[in-house]
């Protein structure tokens, strides 16, 4: 885009792209900079990613701010938009690079491999996500998309010394390239058959003639596509089997960040498309949701009651939680339901728990970013008692125990499923969640019920302390007033066609 | 009628304070957590006494009522309130929390037992309290957390598996009652006219389809049904109880089953009246079904508390037969029932755990003639065991002897088969206490301490319960009363159900002539 | 003085008490003295209550004492309140009088028994229970009774609970009972649901205005029936009595003889109206389960060989007597045979309390014999007993059971009859157990070395505290009859003081033919008794015939073992079925949920085998699905 400012083209208002230059700026800065000066102050590279982000961060609380009182509206010939929905994903998603640079900074004080790679890929795939969050336009989107996949990939096989690492890389690659061909493929058929790749164009295609003579076919199969491209995207079952192999193989900072703002980018783009897109074809993506809402809640918890790793662990219930979310958007489904801001509360909540529970994984994989066994978290409670107390409460609020922002979380998604009319999905997620339970029993179990296996100091960086802390106090604070949160996600709304 | 002091509000938050206190305190100080613990708990055990004290008894609604908004977005208020049905429940937490925690001594980590106890209490508390389904909730489903680590961190040796499966079982089923309450809610906003979370909006003013309420009402009853817990239901109730060390057992049978049998009276009977009178006789049916195959159940025990246990599986059964026979008599013993089970199971299972102590197996096989080595410990079993029996003047009879006479107006033939449950709670515990107790005892019994002082003042507290209960049952009677005619009311008024009248007879002095 | 009424009760529960509070510290035997004296002094104002009662017209003799209301609750009004009436107070005046004699003897008979206080405690308790049994003015107060002497009798059937036998007897008792009280309670639920309350007054006078249907009452009436065959130890739950004999003899003398086990027959009289109200049928039925119970119990005394056990299968062939009395309507005769009864059979009890204790603990009267010179109180009173209970004139037991056959005569001939053989095998079996006893050859020398070796095995005479209560029943046991001749209207006291209590139920046979040829059947009566007496010397004493004590009888019919065998048998066995049913099916169904989670967990595991193709695959796999249903809704 940078070129494209040259070029004569729509007129370009720089202040509403502030987040993603900010973070554009920290990228080169640390890749120019880095490069010139080979040695940095400590944690040098992370407080220029907290800074960039910070100012995306903050530039995206003023917009909503001024988004209070008007819905937001579309830029650059409409390809991207700005509202509600898009900022309060680009906020989750900006809290969740801070998060992840924290964790990164810890990762690599203790490998001592800091450099600026990483960061700058963490910031380029933050870039890709606020492009997809805010992305009209299915072309953007997928550069958005892309611009994320790449910089993930890199990102998930970084570790050198660790095989799982590469071969998680190299997996996400294969398997994110074959998704990405879905999706192409899905947008061009959407395109011939509505003849614009803008979803709000889309929208509006649809809604003047309820039926395109012929080409109907071809549409459906083209959302089919986006689907599957996105499903993938979000881990949703069966799309999801990448995820555990990746997740457990992935530096944990990485494995963090994919888990947060990627599914919050993925999710959101899905959202838009499907509630904003393909308003007038409800009826045909619904019954999908739904069946993948199902497939993905039972998937993730009932695979994750053999698991004995809890980096591997964490990626299932990640995917029960992808199930969750799509409960809530098959109630968007539904005509006058709040299933949308309730999905943005749900990715906002999960993003806080998954990252503070990997920060308390990160915390304990020691040197190797390889000691995540259950066996390792055996006694913990007794050896270090706030930790355990910490990862208690991160584990509970994800089994969706009252009086935790976990809770609040799955019981907006199910009162707008039922608001919809949707019990048997509601059910069936409540049983799953109750299957899923026993996997966070399950640590629980060795944490403060089992003796420790070793008594090693375990020594925790203030980077991921700051991490863990702050997640812990936020899941309380929603779960004893989920009204805060609640009056900020009911206005996630869509920029007017 | 607001209090002037948020009463109810501060027997849920002092229990939480102490319990945070705790937590604060270092390891080091263990005497000042134990001091901490204490003052929490009877200061909250002061307070439910006072609330007994200053309970207005002819006042059928509810009292001490605090309302505040907490989750407006979603009509979800801080609502509490204590009526008849409610008051004893929440005295009895009071009363048997400080005792648990003065008298059972955990043996390791009593910093996080102590902890966790009174984060129970708090619980428990909230969930008698709780006006609004979403507060209620949140209480009925948070005990679990403090009961999971109670159980699972100073249980006996099966103690992970047990705790698992009472977490993951009563979960299940408040996984429906979640959907339940949320469906209640949405539904009755067509009659309230805004989103609503609050029972007793709901109970006056929404009226809901016929099939629907069927539906709400099962969705409660599944949650309720596993709590209580009501056969085929009840199996995660002789692990956990049999693996929870003692202070654990006497909570979960004192007062965490109660949330059950409390649960279908405030939000099955009151909540759904109609569908309540429909499901009657599937839960009367069961109820008994629970009274006789618990009964039986416990009479093959060999595991003295797995005994135990059992009987409570009957003696729930009376509390859910009287329940849903729906007269005035039968709830009221009902509500007797259920804080009577608790005073005398919660005393068994107190001298379960001192046998244990000393013996260290529940094993019946291995005790044997302890009444001739401790004969002042055998008298207080003794006692305990005749209240858990029904023997008259005992406070177990007045609750069963109401539920009986009462169902049998509604449920004659439930009643009659129900009655020989009293038949087998004299066999399996009069068998039990016979091996026990009775006989020579062997050289590994004969050294069976005496009760101490501390025990004996602790059962002393639960046997002056059960004597005066049981000879004077008025002052808790002229309590409960009226809020329960209200609730039977209310079910005659909102379903085609037909409470049962006696005939009325003034016998004259040397009555010939009988006036209807 | 009718308002002092509760002192009757309160003064036993005091001893209890104070025996519960210093037992330890009084010992013995001050804590034997104590539970005596209270006894005794319950006993000196239920003297004066029944004085103040007597004072007053028919009419007026009928006095309700309410100390608190128990269960109120809706229409349901339960007091706890005590009713003074001619027939409580007839029970109140035996129970306590019979029962301060035996406090004064168990002082004597428990001495140097460990638990000496601990006896008393019991004993006191149960006179209250007693107590309140007979004075309750509701269902509800009696049942408090009820239950009370059932646990009483529990506690002190197992008093030496070491042995297991003991043991087992209070277990078998207590359980036998309560199915006793099931029925009890139905009868008061039905008695509620029909009239509204629990109070004797408003029942009955429900039954006697016709307020309550037949079926209603019938319903009633079967039910109280059921609790007192449980307690009163008919057919077919008299088991238990036989095995209380494992308690101490003043037990089997006090609850177990005179007082607990007689409350049944005072509880259908009390509830006569009902009684009266219902199907003619009911009546049979209790008349026929009387006289079969006494038959049955009467032929296994026969051939009993322990002293105690002849005497309580007699116990139970007695009260077999008592119910025949009220299934033919006879409430007074019924009363009246109850009270005689109480006399010699407690005196029997205790002096063959006095034997057992004379002789060592020895109760196989194979092993007496000849104790009337050793023994001379103890022999001379337990004579007049066997006199008062074979029937022979003017002794008290002839009366009473002449009154209860004519009655019976009148109402069914066939049910006279068997009591007739009964009364036979009575003096038969009686006469039988004081042969065995006081006369012929001493037996108990043989034995001597067998009792194990401690001192001296020659029987003795018992001390004064054993033997004076001895001499006062056999006193009674005499003159008893006197409260009811049968020569004129003015003889009969009994029947004009139980008069306000039975009147509308008691049937009337002044026109039948027994009435008027009633001294023919006295004198069948004597004959028999006689006969019976003559016989059983014929053949123990004379030894003219062969002795004939099939072991069929010995064991009772066999009824009790198998009772006992099924229980034991095919119940427990069903009852461990149940137990396995809920481990294995109920629970295993729950953990077979879990182990399902967990094979399917197992099974999509293989899926996640790690390799990018097989990912690949089953990312494609649903891709295809997803498709196929997009592309039907478009051809569709």
């Amino acid at each position: 885009m940078v070129f494209a400012a040259t070029l004569d083209g729509p007129s370009i208002p720089w202040v509403e792209l502030i987040p993603i230059l900010s973070l554009l700026a920290g990228t080169c800065f640390l890749l120019l900079v880095g490069s010139l000066i080979p040695t940095w102050p400590r944690r040098g590279y992370a407080w220029v990613t907290g800074i960039s982000t910070t100012v995306a961060l903050v530039a995206n609380a003023v917009k909503w701010n001024n988004l209070y009182y008007n819905k937001g509206e579309t830029f650059f010939a409409d390809v991207i938009a700005i509202d509600r929905f898009s900022v309060l994903a680009s906020i989750t998603i900006c809290l969740a690079v801070i998060f992840g640079a924290l964790m990164m900074s810890a990762y690599l004080v203790r490998m001592n491999a800091d450099g600026p790679e990483l960061y700058a890929l963490l910031l380029t795939s933050a870039i890709g996500a606020l492009v997809m969050v805010a992305a009209n336009e299915l072309i953007v989107l997928f550069l958005g998309l892309e611009i994320l996949s790449l910089s993930l990939y890199l990102l998930a096989a970084s570790n050198r010394d660790r095989e799982e690492s590469q071969e998680s890389g190299l997996k996400y690659f294969i398997l994110g390239g074959f998704s990405s061909a879905f999706f192409l493929y899905g947008v061009a058929l959407i395109f011939g058959s509505t003849g614009s790749t803008k979803i709000s164009g889309i929208g509006e295609v649809l809604s003047e003639n309820i039926s395109i003579a012929n080409t109907d076919a071809m549409l459906l199969v083209g959302i089919g596509m986006l689907l599957v491209g996105l499903g993938f995207k979000v881990s949703a079952a069966p799309f999801h089997v990448w995820t555990p192999d990746v997740y457990e193989g992935a530096p944990t900072p990485v494995t963090a960040f994919m888990a947060s703002a990627g599914k919050v980018a993925a999710f959101a783009a899905l959202i838009r498309i499907l509630a904003v897109g393909l308003e007038q074809r409800v009826d045909d993506w619904r019954p999908v949701v739904w069946a993948l809402a199902i497939l993905t809640v039972f998937t993730g918890s009932i695979l994750a009651v053999v698991q004995t790793n809890v980096k591997r662990m964490l990626a299932y219930s990640s995917i029960s939680h992808a199930g969750f979310i799509l409960v809530g958007l098959e109630a968007a489904g539904h005509v006058g339901s709040d299933g949308v801001a309730t999905s943005m509360n749900y990715l906002a909540i999960y993003t806080v728990l998954v990252m503070g529970s990997f920060a308390i994984v990160l915390a304990l994989s020691g040197n190797t970013d390889g000691e995540t066994n259950l066996s390792d978290f055996k006694g913990l409670a007794k050896r270090r008692p706030a930790l355990a107390l910490a990862f208690t409460v991160l584990l509970f609020a994800q089994a969706g125990v009252p009086l935790t922002a976990g809770f609040v979380s799955k019981f907006a998604v199910i009162k707008s499923s039922v608001e919809a009319n949707s019990y048997v999905l509601a059910i069936a997620a409540m049983v799953a969640a109750v299957i899923g339970a026993y996997l966070y029993l399950r640590i629980a179990v060795s944490m403060w019920l089992e003796e420790p296996a070793s008594e090693s100091e375990i020594s925790v960086d203030p980077a991921v302390v700051i991490v863990i802390v702050v997640s812990v106090a936020a899941t309380l604070i929603v779960g004893f007033f989920p009204e805060l949160l609640l009056q900020a996600t009911r206005l996630a709304r869509f920029a007017p066609l | 009628m607001h209090a002037s002091f948020p009463i109810l509000t501060a027997l849920i938050l002092l229990p939480i304070l102490g319990a945070v206190l705790i937590t604060i305190v270092s390891n080091k100080y263990l005497e000042l957590v134990k001091v901490i613990a204490m003052v929490f708990s009877v200061g909250v055990g002061g307070m439910s006494i006072w609330l007994l004290a200053s309970f207005k008894s002819a006042d059928s609604g509810f009292q001490y009522v605090s309302q505040h908004d907490w989750v407006t977005s979603w009509g979800i208020s801080w609502h509490l309130g204590v009526d008849g049905v409610s008051l004893f429940l929440v005295v009895l937490t009071g009363i048997l929390f400080p005792l648990v925690i003065l008298g059972v001594d955990p043996h390791h980590d009593h910093k996080r037992y102590l902890a966790w106890l009174l984060l129970l209490e708090a619980g428990v508390m909230g969930s008698f309290l709780s006006l609004d389904l979403f507060l209620f909730f949140i209480f009925f489903e948070i005990v679990l957390v403090p009961m999971y680590f109670l159980i699972g961190g100073w249980g006996y040796d099966k103690r992970v598996y047990a705790a698992t499966k009472f977490f993951l079982y009563t979960m299940l089923g408040s996984a429906f009652m979640l959907v339940g309450i949320i469906a209640t809610a949405v539904l009755a906003r067509r009659d309230i006219g805004y989103l609503t979370f609050d029972l007793v909006t709901i109970a006056e003013q929404a009226s809901f389809a016929t099939n629907t309420g069927r539906w709400l009402f099962v969705s409660f009853a599944i949650a309720f049904a596993v709590k209580v817990p009501i056969f085929p239901l009840h199996t995660w109730l002789p692990d956990a109880h049999t693996q929870a060390p003692t202070g654990g057992s006497v909570i979960l049978a004192g007062v965490l089953l109660k949330m059950g049998t409390y649960g279908f009276l405030r939000f099955g009977l009151y909540l759904f009246p109609a569908a309540a009178v429909w499901a009657k006789p599937v839960l009367l049916t069961l109820a008994v079904i629970g009274i006789i195959y618990g009964a039986i159940a416990a009479t093959m025990q060999t595991d003295l508390k797995r005994l135990v246990a059992y009987s409570s599986v009957a003696h729930l059964g009376f509390i859910v037969l009287g329940i849903f026979a729906i007269t005035s008599q039968s709830l009221t013993g009902s509500v007797m029932q259920m804080v009577n089970h608790g005073i005398s199971t919660g005393a068994l299972f107190l001298l379960v755990g001192m046998i244990y102590e000393r013996r260290h197996t529940r094993e019946i096989a291995e005790l044997r003639g302890i009444q001739s080595v401790a004969p002042i410990f055998s008298a207080a079993f003794m006692i305990v065991m005749l209240s858990s029996i029904g023997v008259p003047g005992l406070n177990g009879f007045v609750g069963e002897f109401l539920i009986l006479i009462g169902s049998f107006q509604s449920a004659r033939w439930w009643t009659i088969v129900a009655a020989t449950g009293v038949i087998l709670a004299a066999l399996y515990l009069l068998w039990a206490y016979q091996r026990v107790f009775h006989g020579e005892p062997d050289e590994a019994n004969s050294t069976f301490a005496e009760m101490t002082l501390r025990e004996g003042a602790l059962i002393m507290v639960f046997i002056g319960l059960i004597g005066f209960t049981g000879v004077y049952p008025k002052p808790m009677l002229e309590r409960i009363e009226p809020s329960v005619d209200k609730l039977v009311e209310h079910v005659v008024s909102h379903s085609d159900y037909k409470a049962p009248t006696t005939p009325k007879i003034i016998a004259e002095p040397h009555g010939e002539k009988v006036g209807e | 003085m009718l308002d002092l009424v509760w002192l009757i009760p309160a003064l036993p529960l005091a001893g209890f008490l104070l025996i519960l509070l210093f037992g330890r510290i009084l010992g013995e035997p001050r804590a034997g003295i104590l539970a005596t004296a209270m006894a005794a002094s319950a006993f000196v104002v239920t003297v004066g209550v029944y004085l103040d009662l007597l004072s007053r017209t028919a009419e007026e003799r009928h006095h309700v004492v309410t100390l608190f209301s128990w269960l109120p609750v809706g229409t349901l009004h339960v007091d706890m309140a005590l009713l003074a009436d001619p027939l409580s107070i007839t029970m109140a005046l035996f129970v306590t009088g019979i029962g301060s004699l035996i406090h004064l003897y168990s002082i004597g008979y428990m001495h140097g028994d460990p638990k000496f206080s601990k006896f008393f405690l019991y004993l006191n308790l149960f006179v209250f229970s007693m107590l309140m049994l007979v004075l309750g003015e509701n269902l509800l107060v009696t049942f408090l009774g009820w239950e009370g002497v059932g646990a009483c009798s529990y506690f002190l059937i197992s008093f030496w609970h070491t042995r297991d036998s003991a043991a087992t007897a209070g277990k078998k008792a207590f359980v036998t009972n309560r199915v006793g009280d099931w029925g009890m309670m139905v009868a008061m639920f039905l008695a509620f649901s029909a009239v509204g309350t629990l109070s004797y007054e408003g029942i009955n006078a429900a039954a006697d205005g016709g307020k309550i249907a037949a079926v209603t009452a019938t319903g009633i009436a079967m039910m109280l029936f059921v609790g007192a065959c449980g307690k009163s130890a008919q057919l077919p739950l008299y088991i238990w009595l036989p095995d209380a004999m494992e308690g101490p003899t003043p037990v089997s003398a006090l609850i177990h003889a005179a007082t607990m086990v007689t409350s049944g027959v005072f509880l259908l009289t009390r509830m006569a109206p009902v009684l009266h109200a219902s199907y003619p049928w009911a009546g049979d039925v209790i008349a026929t389960v009387g006289a079969l119970t006494a038959l049955f119990a009467a032929t296994v005394a026969v051939a009993q060989t322990d002293i105690k056990k002849v005497l309580a299968y007699s116990t139970v062939s007695q009260l077999g007597f008592m119910f025949l009395a009220i299934g033919s309507g006879a409430y007074v005769a019924a009363i009246f045979h109850m009270v005689t009864h109480a006399f010699f059979k407690a005196l029997l009890f205790l002096g063959s309390g006095s034997v057992i204790h004379g002789m060592h603990h020895e109760q196989d009267m194979r092993k007496m014999g000849a104790l009337r010179k050793l023994m001379p109180v103890t022999g001379f009173t337990f004579i007049i007993g066997w006199l008062a209970i074979a029937g022979i004139p003017p002794f008290a037991g002839f009366w009473s059971k002449d009154e209860v056959l004519l009655y019976a005569f009148a109402n069914n001939r066939l049910l006279w009859l068997i009591g007739v053989i009964t009364a036979l095998l009575t003096a038969y079996y009686m006469t039988r157990q004081v042969i065995m006893v006081f006369f012929g050859e001493a037996r108990w020398n043989d034995h001597a070395e067998e009792n194990g070796a401690h001192g001296d095995h020659t029987p003795h005479e018992s001390p004064w505290t054993m033997v004076t209560p001895l001499v006062v029943l056999a006193g009674l046991s005499i003159v008893g009859g006197a409260m009811q001749l049968p020569f004129s209207k003015s003889t009969k006291f009994l029947e004009h003081w139980l008069e306000p209590v039975v009147h509308h139920s008691e049937v009337s046979i002044a026109d039948t033919w027994a009435y008027s040829n009633k001294w023919l059947l006295l004198v069948v009566a004597i004959l028999i008794a006689v006969s019976g007496v003559v016989a059983a010397i014929a053949v123990y004493s004379k030894g003219k015939f062969k002795i004939i004590e099939p072991q069929i009888l010995a064991d009772a019919w066999r009824y009790d073992s198998a009772v006992s065998a099924i229980v034991g048998g095919p119940g427990r066995a069903a009852f461990g079925g149940v137990a396995a049913f809920d481990a294995k099916i109920v629970d295993g169904a729950v953990n077979g949920i879990g182990t399902e989670v967990r094979a399917a967990s197992g099974l999509l595991r293989k899926v996640q085998s790690g390799l990018v193709r097989s990912y690949a695959f089953v990312i494609g796999l649903g891709a295809v699905a997803l498709l196929a249903w997009f592309l039907l809704r478009g051809i569709l």
